[in-house]
């Protein structure tokens, strides 16, 4: 059996880390006593207080009558809408980088749920974390109520004035539109009416995190600038270089569906994707790498040149000189070679010649057509680096006359955005279109706020051919209004934004098929579907042109320690850094919330004496330590998109703001910096929300695995512990006996990424709340459903397992059995239950669960201004979902199985006079999950997928020799290792 | 024996035996007055703090037009009956109510409706719906008006001023708490008499007022403490005299006819106004309430603003209900929760909606086991019930009592 650690201090000394552990608790218990002493000296102020409120208190109970409720009618009620009962409508995501079509949720005219949309082929019915978040962004605080000059309220009208009077009186002159990339075919054609009455318009697309690499070296491989279309699903090696494509790069929940289904082992199949990683941080994909090679990011050019060198060899093409590579890939070649056009080779390096170089060897391997479509290009990304240099330059110089932002933020996430805020300030009009608060707003004259993409009508083009639709699903809550109609009335054509994309799509996407004859009929498909796509043929030719000039261009590896530029899981670019349920989302790998820090190899650390917490200074700028194993040598992580200075109450100053660590070179902004200077701060320490000591499992088998070659062997491999502890199982008990119903839920830690979208959904659908980082650290984080990680092996290029754990549902519960006020019961349908109005908070349940997954509601965590979130204004609990209690302070909560939809579906089916059908009910975890990695059913029909899966080998249930009778069981991970 | 004891004590004192606290001179009976006046006196203190404090208000209003305040006077004693001396006719306020309340419905608009009705138009219009009545039933109790116009306009004045200040408020009723003092008082008198006075002969009486004042209030404290969030025969006002009796009783209206997601909503459903409508376009008078109320439908729609019902049934938050379970599924008849709505002129909260109600039900209960194919998959309690183990499934056997049926 292989040994896990979680971290580590306790792979050095487990024993070690739980005496801390101890230590940490009785520290923060004597704290608590602490306050009460602080408490009983109180002045007699504070005690007259206390006594006149208890005074006041009883009087109110004396007195207590209920207030009376209105019941207010409709006065015509809508067809659609029953009270109570939630809708749901098909739209779209898209935030200028990351797009998805989606199903919202309303409830009484309120969005309060995103799942995936299934007719979509791009997303697939899966989401992001950040997706899933999307709908808190909505009710943001920080959102603009309405039109702004100079911090001063206007009306639109007098503003549509002022701005088109100074625009028509620079005519002529260079009048900048400043975007992130637009995929809405309506909307660049608004754009471009917009464009033809002002004369002189430049239109810039700018990318905080560009694809700027790929689109130069695809407009010299194939004529034309573009992101090629990626289909994992159909290779059978993948080789990345630094491209996290499973948590931050390009169309993630597209390439993790297509990727865990290539790596499935249900339903009898024996062959899984090999996935090789090279990369300096521990990213999301390099943990669920099969063979992942630490390396720095200034090595990455010398390597793919390697390979693509080893290649050509076989293949016969030319070869050229330069930098040799640290790495000995003659081995991956060789894999490579043996699966040609089934291999996929991609690199996430912004630097034009290393894409050249990996365009050079996906032709090689005959993979452009097969693995690699360029039918249908990707299109969330289209600025070009250069552009947003070439407008700095031009604001400098005083060029632009007029300045338009929209959902562009150059002022936080440029390198230079210093100089972009000063010299905008220059400009004769500057107008923002932000939804909310961002630094660059801040620095504009007006601020005409957009709606929220749950508010407006959009069109998307994600990828070529493909098209979806949005569609508002609540009316403006603030008075706000879509960039669209801004710039059409600007444009003279002043009309609704629906009745434009309307007429838009009768004049393209309409005219340009014959399926459907009528277009009320089209329109009216595709909006109810969310989805259409068009068929396209593929026109690209490649062309080895600029190659031999990328490779001569290559550098060798640069000496020194070199900083890595991530997006991280949760917060990504940084443009939703106010959305709490995103802060407190713990980073997959490293477990720490509300903070970037510097993630530091083990054995530079333990050079170095650096600890956990620790400060360095990386060239000036102080970073809290984090000690992760499986870094590159002589490298340091740091995440994007923190240290927010204009984001809201919940975004501001949390981390460190990198972007100006990027530099430009050869055109396009590199994430990563050579020649760092890095410094112990000495006798400082910044505490970080890290979780990863929250939840041990005392080094007891739990996240089992094997490898494939043992699997097919035999499929019981890793394994075998199940079959001894069964043969052992006894109890005093008598076992529960289910009659109509057993709900169970089995997760296939093969298809698990460990990508978090699951936290974040069941933290939308349970209502569950957001605690702060002090809470945090003093592990008490709320959410029912957390992913362990665990490392084994060498810990510097350990192997990681990613383990979803929420509360089994035991039949043997032990919780049941302690608690002194029957709270949580056993169900008929074998559900363990929480009845809160029932609970003390004795936390005895807590203490006598073996897999820690109870909550207590250490305090109120709902209007309480020390917990200032989205809680904490009316606002912000408008995306509570009204058929879950919110827990008050004192009670035990936990994952219920989405009781509610159980209980929701079960009612249909009795309704409609049928058994419930399998399928239909899904948890909020399940539903949206990217990896289709949960599986939730029912146990007593035998037909049900879950049934079919708890009869596989991997089968296993956590802590079995417990004999809890869990209903979720786990199925082991298999590597794809080369033997 | 306890007598003799004393004097024998005091005899030892080389004080005279007469020597007494001056407390002590007073008589059990003197002794109950004192204590009663006192209690007395606090309790009209306690109740003449309100009222200092509304006359302070009062006071602290500029008043301007002295003329209009005295026509407002005037208006009041007329609407009341006190004007004129020679008054032939029935006062106004023996049919238009100030304080609309009690079981039975009073059919006629109430004083501050008619108020809120007439308060922004002309005193024209309020004359002629005064003196030319065009209602059935107004006509028949309006007929023998003789009215004076200037009278009449106090009479405006006086309503106009009730529509901004509203009806007289009514101060807290301390009838229980006033009990719960008095027997608190008793108590401690008989606790007092058993440890210090000793007054009373027989000593089982005060132990058994004791007991009793004790009892009493632990009844009363737990009566209230399981009525807390309770209200059964909740029976408020509404805005309109909508009569349930009416609707569903004499006019023999479906239930489902209004509430019209009952079978498969969650809840039963308010009706939308324009509902109303569908038999309002044509019903614009009733026999006992003339125009005035069904006018405020007519109205709600053509203004576009709903009636603000009071809700009746009210779930606390953490209890999740459906309708569509219990009508559409349980076929449940509405008045096995709600009572007898067909009678009720007031809605009322018939259940008292407790848990215990709600537990009580779903064991007694029988399922429609055998004609809803979504309890097919119970194939354990189908085979007991071919094989006769059990006649009939109930709800609680299937799980209705589990707490994650209504809790979650």
């Amino acid at each position: 059996m292989k040994t896990y650690w979680r971290s580590i201090d306790e792979l050095a000394n487990p024993q070690e880390l739980r005496r801390q552990e101890v230590r940490e608790e009785s520290k923060q218990k004597s704290m608590l006593l602490k306050g009460d002493k602080e408490l009983n000296s109180a002045s007699r102020r504070d005690f007259l207080k206390t006594f006149g409120f208890s005074l006041a208190a009883a009087s109110i109970v004396a007195s207590c009558k209920r207030p009376v409720e209105k019941a207010i009618p409709y006065l015509v009620k809508p067809d659609e809408i029953t009270p109570g009962m939630a809708n749901y409508y098909a739209s779209s995501y898209f935030d200028g980088n990351e797009y998805a079509s989606i199903i919202v949720k309303v409830r009484d005219g309120r969005p309060i749920k995103i799942e995936g949309n299934t007719l979509s082929s791009i997303s697939q019915g899966g989401t992001s974390a950040r997706i899933q978040a999307s709908v808190l962004n909505l009710y943001d605080d920080a959102r603009f109520k309405g039109p702004l000059k100079n911090g001063e309220e206007i009306t639109w009208e007098k503003a549509d004035g002022e701005v088109a009077a100074t625009l028509s009186k620079v005519k002529g002159s260079k009048v900048v539109l400043l975007s992130s990339t637009i995929i809405s075919p309506s909307t660049q054609k608004i754009i471009q009416k917009f464009a033809e009455k002002q004369g002189n318009v430049e239109w810039i697309q700018y990318d905080p995190v560009s694809a700027s690499g790929i689109l130069q070296a695809t407009k010299k491989s194939f004529g034309s600038a573009f992101i090629p279309d990626y289909r994992f699903g159909k290779a059978k090696v993948v080789v990345s270089f630094g491209a996290d494509f499973l948590g931050s790069w390009l169309s993630t929940v597209e390439y993790t569906k297509a990727y865990t289904a290539a790596r499935s082992l249900q339903d009898g199949r024996k062959e899984m994707l090999r996935h090789y990683q090279f990369e300096a941080g521990m990213t999301l994909s390099g943990s669920n790498a099969d063979v992942r090679f630490p390396i720095k990011p200034s090595e990455e050019g010398a390597i793919v040149l390697a390979l693509y060198n080893e290649i050509a060899k076989a293949k016969g093409a030319t070869v050229f000189s330069g930098a040799k590579s640290s790495v000995d890939i003659s081995e991956l070649a060789k894999e490579l070679l043996e699966h040609p056009k089934q291999s996929l080779v991609i690199s996430g390096s912004n630097d034009e010649n290393i894409q050249l170089l990996i365009n050079g060897i996906n032709e090689l391997l005959g993979n452009y057509g097969e693995t690699i479509g360029l039918d249908r290009p990707l299109l969330t990304k289209q600025g070009v680096d250069a552009d947003a240099d070439r407008l700095l330059a031009d604001l400098k110089a005083g060029n632009v006359k007029a300045l338009l932002v929209w959902n562009a933020n150059p002022v936080f996430d440029h390198p230079k955005g210093k100089e972009f805020a000063e010299s905008i300030k220059k400009v004769g009009l500057t107008v923002s279109f932000a939804e909310r608060k961002d630094e660059i707003s801040a620095v504009c004259q007006y601020i005409l706020p957009e709606t929220n993409y749950l508010e407006t009508w959009n069109d998307l083009e994600p990828k070529a051919g493909v098209f979806s639709l949005a569609q508002p699903t609540i009316a403006p809550i603030f008075n706000a209004r879509p960039v669209q109609e801004t710039l059409l009335k600007w444009a003279g054509e002043p009309q609704k934004h629906r009745d434009f994309i309307q007429n838009f799509w009768k004049e393209n996407q309409f005219a340009a098929q014959k399926e459907v004859a009528d277009f009320r009929r089209f329109w009216d498909k595709s909006l109810q579907r969310g989805v259409y796509e068009t068929a396209l043929e593929s026109k690209s030719a490649y062309s080895s042109d600029g190659l031999s000039q990328a490779a001569s261009q290559i550098k060798g590896a640069a000496s020194g320690i070199e900083v890595v530029l991530y997006e991280s899981i949760a917060i990504g670019n940084g443009k939703y850094a106010n959305n709490p349920w995103l802060q407190e989302l713990p980073d997959p790998v490293a477990k720490i919330s509300w903070d970037n820090f510097a993630a530091v190899p083990v054995a530079y650390a333990e050079e170095n004496g650096l600890k956990n917490e620790d400060v360095i200074s990386v060239n000036g700028l102080e970073l809290p330590v984090f000690i992760q194993p499986g870094q590159a040598k002589d490298t340091i992580s740091v995440a994007l998109g923190y240290g927010r200075e204009v984001s809201g109450k919940v975004g501001d100053k949390t981390g460190k703001n990198m972007y100006p660590f990027v530099i430009t070179e050869n055109g396009s902004r590199q994430y990563f910096l050579t020649g760092v200077k890095v410094e112990k701060v000495q006798g400082k320490i910044f505490e970080l929300a890290i979780s990863q000591t929250h939840y041990s499992m005392e080094g007891r088998p739990i996240a089992r695995e094997t490898t494939l070659a043992d699997y097919i062997k035999n499929p019981v491999s890793g394994n075998e512990k199940e079959a001894e502890d069964l043969a052992k199982a006894v109890t005093l008990y008598k076992e529960p006996e289910y009659n109509g119903h057993h709900w169970g839920m089995a997760v296939d830690l093969n298809s698990c990424t460990g990508c978090g979208n699951c936290a974040i959904a069941c933290q939308a659908e349970n209502n569950i709340q957001v605690i702060g980082k002090e809470q945090v650290r003093n592990r008490r984080i709320m959410h029912w459903i957390r992913i362990d990680r665990y490392y084994s092996e060498n810990p510097e290029n350990p192997k990681v397992s990613f383990q979803p754990v929420m509360c089994q549902h035991c039949g043997n519960a032990p919780c049941e059995n302690v608690c002194p006020v029957a709270a949580t019961p056993h169900s008929e349908e074998g559900l363990n239950q929480m009845a809160y109005n029932r609970c003390v908070g004795t936390k005895y349940c807590i203490n006598n669960c073996p897999y820690r997954v109870r909550r207590f509601n250490w305090f109120q965590y709902v209007k309480n201004d020390k917990f200032d979130f989205n809680s904490n204004s009316d606002l912000g609990r408008m995306v509570l979902n009204p058929d879950v209690t919110v827990r008050s302070r004192g009670v035990v909560e936990k994952c219920s199985m989405c009781v509610q939809r159980i209980q929701e579906k079960k009612l249909k089916a009795k309704l409609e006079g049928r058994p419930v059908v399998e399928g239909e009910i899904k948890t909020a975890c399940a539903q949206s999950c990217p990896g289709n990695a949960i599986v939730f059913g029912d146990l007593l029909n035998p037909e049900s997928r879950i049934s079919k899966l708890l009869k596989d080998e991997r089968n296993y249930h956590l802590l079995e020799e417990l004999h809890t009778l869990p209903s979720v069981s786990y199925l082991t991970k298999v590597r794809n290792e080369k033997a | 024996m306890n007598i003799e004891k004393r004097g024998f004590i005091n005899s030892q004192n080389t004080k005279p035996s007469g020597m007494k606290k001056p407390s002590l001179n007073l008589t059990v009976i003197q002794r109950f007055k004192l204590v009663f006046a006192v209690f007395i006196l606090s309790l009209l203190a306690f109740s003449a703090l309100p009222v200092s404090a509304f006359s302070q208000d009062d006071s602290d209003e500029m008043i301007d037009d002295r003329s209009h305040q005295e026509d407002v006077k005037r208006g009041e004693r007329f609407f009341k009956g006190l004007l004129p001396k020679d008054r032939r006719f029935e006062s106004c306020v023996s049919c238009h109510v100030l304080t609309p309340s009690g079981e039975q419905i009073n059919w006629n608009p109430s004083a501050i409706d008619i108020a809120k009705k007439f308060a922004d138009k002309d005193f024209s219009d309020f004359q002629a719906a005064v003196m030319q009545p065009n209602g059935k039933k107004m006509e028949a109790s309006h007929k023998n008006f003789t009215i004076e116009d200037t009278d009449l306009k106090t009479v405006k004045a006086y309503l106009d001023d009730l529509a901004i200040n509203g009806t007289p408020k009514i101060g807290p009723t301390v009838n229980q708490i006033v009990l719960f003092l008095v027997l608190g008082l008793l108590i401690t008198l008989a606790l007092l008499d058993l440890i210090f006075f000793k007054k009373i002969k027989y000593r089982f009486i005060s132990v058994f007022v004791l007991l009793l004042g004790l009892l009493f209030q632990v009844k009363m404290v737990s009566e209230a403490a399981i009525k807390l969030g309770r209200s059964q025969n909740y029976a408020p006002d509404q805005p309109i005299k909508f009569s349930h009796k009416v609707h569903a009783g004499d006019n023999r209206i479906d239930c489902k006819y209004c509430h019209t997601t009952a079978e498969y909503g969650k809840s039963a459903g308010i009706p939308a106004m324009e509902l109303c409508m569908n038999c309002h376009v044509l019903v614009r008078e009733g026999a006992r309430s003339g125009k005035f109320e069904i006018a405020k439908v007519v109205e709600a729609n053509e203004n576009k603003t709903p009636v603000e019902w009071v809700r009746v049934h009210n779930l606390p938050d953490h209890v999740f209900f459906s309708h569509a379970q219990h009508v559409g599924i349980g076929k449940v008849d509405c008045k096995q929760c709600h009572g007898p709505v067909q009678e009720m002129d007031i809605l009322k909260q018939n259940a008292d909606l407790s848990m215990g109600w709600c537990i009580n039900c779903h064991r007694q209960t029988k399922v429609n086991f055998k004609d809803n194919a979504y309890y097919d998959n119970y194939m354990k309690l189908h085979d007991q019930i071919k094989s006769g183990k059990l006649d009939t499934v109930r709800a609680v056997n299937i799980g209705a009592n589990d707490c994650m049926r209504c809790h979650y």
